[in-house]
């Protein structure tokens, strides 16, 4: 038999005839929506009603997301920043110096047409030799030499920028005939990756402690909103209500600190970005590259609030949970 | 209606509250409990809202042994019972008519159905001029008819009333208790708990007498 059918309230219903159709599934279904709904509006006007603490609760969450949140950015940033550092992970394969233009346009052209290489570009002992003097400003020392003691080279762009494969491809590459050697600096590439795996780690770790600290805010806060309701829900517990309508309201209230904590974060992030904007572009610039700071745009805008929420939510749950348990009707 | 079978009911470490208790009230039936304080009568209606468990012994309300309800069920059994108490326990932040309401919203009584029941239970009383009054208010006679309104507002088959008119003076306790009676008339079983002994024996209804946690004496109707 199933609970349905001991409950008192069915037995009562089918004893009184009249009441049956009231207890009904669509009724009950309605009823439910309707508290759902009332508890939504009455528990944001209670905090709307002390709006100095409601938000100084939300502010601590905000506070709270912004850390995680904004390293998260930053190292999204440093993902996009390694995406374009894989196009950068070429193979420099210097050729035979004795090789005149015309055999080095040769090796070139096979090494263009092996497996893994995505592009070779040559670069001829003149160009190099041009390059060099562009960027290293040493126009007057070079322009005294008599011979250009540059070899020719041909840039290799890896199919696979996998560090490993990577590092194959070169060695495969010295055995072709014409090439003197084949390098491939990878140290730094790995160092940055190894940072950047770091920073997620450390991030999560964050995100973590800092979310525990979301759920201690909420728990506490609503812990004293039960205190401060103790005789309401020891009188409406007195007269059949469910632990289900008591904790709803709570719920409700532990939502909205958190949906709230996820609007200021957001408006954090972006005074933040404003502010740290100008400095991270101006030092990108003193290095050559154009790096600006990433947005959280819609969907993390979204996201943000969504995590933020359902936080809010299970602080209030457990708060409830915990604290329903000591309140007994006397 | 009401049977107590051997039911015993201790606290904690303490001595008995209750001891021995054996009685059974049919449906539709009117009676007191009585007893000095600490006699026993609080402890015993705890046991019939199912806000206690007894130490020993059965307690069957309407067929349904208490005992087996699942904590889930409790709810629902609850809302059975009207119970009215000696401080009313009236919620001060909503008004006269937000607090009868209480009750039907629990159940989740559509709100047109539910006005409707709300000014009938206080029309009954005789507060119904008072329905946007905050109780803070009220007088505590109006308040305790609050209490009884919100006690009957769902029609409930068992009404318990500990101690309503503790304190109020003889001529409010006299209208309190014909409030009750009038109650009882349409077929709802009424408990009061009092010990104002000189009301009670006015009143001519059955008496259950309680000292040192036992039933000392059971008289019937006059």
């Amino acid at each position: 038999m199933t609970r349905r059918t001991t409950s008192p309230e069915s037995q009562r219903s089918t004893r009184r005839g009249a009441r049956a159709s009231q207890v009904g599934l669509e009724s009950r279904t309605r009823a439910w929506l309707r508290h759902h709904r009332a508890m939504w509006l009455d528990s944001a006007q209670r905090l709307a009603k002390r709006p100095l603490s409601s938000l100084l609760t939300m502010l601590a969450i905000a506070i709270a997301l912004v850390l995680p949140s904004g390293l998260w950015l930053a190292l999204d940033s440093a993902r996009l920043l390694d995406a374009e550092l894989d196009e950068s992970a070429t193979v420099t394969v210097y050729l035979d110096t004795r090789l005149d233009e015309r055999a080095a346009m040769d090796v070139a052209a096979r090494l263009r047409d092996r497996a893994p290489v995505a592009g070779a570009r040559l670069v001829t002992a003149a160009e190099g030799l041009a390059e060099f003097q562009q960027g290293v400003g040493l126009e007057d020392a070079l322009a005294s030499l008599e011979d250009n003691p540059l070899p020719a080279a041909v840039v290799v762009t890896p199919a696979d920028t996998d560090p490993d494969s990577v590092r194959v491809l070169a060695s495969n590459l010295e055995a072709v005939d014409g090439v003197d050697e084949a390098r491939v600096d990878l140290a730094w590439l790995e160092r940055l990756r190894r940072l950047a795996e770091l920073g997620q780690r450390l991030t999560l770790a964050l995100a973590g402690l800092f979310g525990l600290g979301v759920l201690l805010v909420v728990g506490n806060t609503i812990r004293l909103a039960v205190e401060s309701r103790r005789q309401e829900i020891e009188v409406v517990t007195l007269i059949g209500a469910t632990h289900a309508f008591v904790r709803r309201p709570f719920l409700y209230s532990g939502a909205w600190y958190g949906l709230g904590g996820g609007v200021l974060a957001i408006v954090l992030l972006v005074l933040g970005g404003h502010w740290l904007s100008a400095p991270v572009t101006a030092l990108a610039e003193s290095y050559g590259a154009h790096f600006t700071l990433p947005r959280l745009g819609f969907g993390g805008s979204v996201l943000l609030c969504v995590c933020s929420t359902i936080l809010g939510w299970l602080g209030a749950w457990l708060a409830v949970g915990r604290h329903l348990a000591d309140i007994k009707p006397r | 209606m009401i049977v107590f079978e051997h039911v015993g009911k201790r606290y904690g470490g303490r001595s008995e509250a209750l001891a021995d208790i054996n009685f059974r009230v049919e449906r539709g039936e009117m009676l007191f409990l009585t007893g000095h304080s600490g006699a026993g009568k609080s402890s015993l209606l705890r046991l019939i809202m199912r806000l206690d468990k007894p130490s020993r012994g059965r307690v069957l309300v309407a067929g349904h042994d208490l005992d087996r309800f699942h904590l889930s069920q409790i709810p629902y059994y609850r809302r059975q019972i009207g119970v009215v108490f000696q401080d009313h326990q009236l919620l001060f932040d909503r008004s006269v008519f937000a607090n009868v309401v209480l009750p039907l919203e629990i159940q989740g009584v559509e709100p047109r159905e539910s006005a409707r029941r709300v000014r009938a239970a206080l029309d009954k009383v005789g507060l119904l001029y008072r329905e946007t009054a905050l109780p803070i208010e009220l007088s505590s006679g109006e308040r305790q008819r609050i209490g009884i309104a919100r006690a009957v507002v769902n029609k409930p088959s068992l009404l318990l009333a500990d101690e309503p008119t503790g304190n109020l003076d003889p001529q409010l306790s006299a209208d309190i208790m014909r409030l009750f009676e009038d109650f009882n008339r349409i077929g709802t079983t009424v408990m009061v708990a009092s010990h104002d002994l000189a009301l009670i024996t006015r009143l001519r209804h059955r008496v259950l007498r309680l000292r040192e946690g036992r039933l000392v004496g059971d008289e019937e109707a006059a």
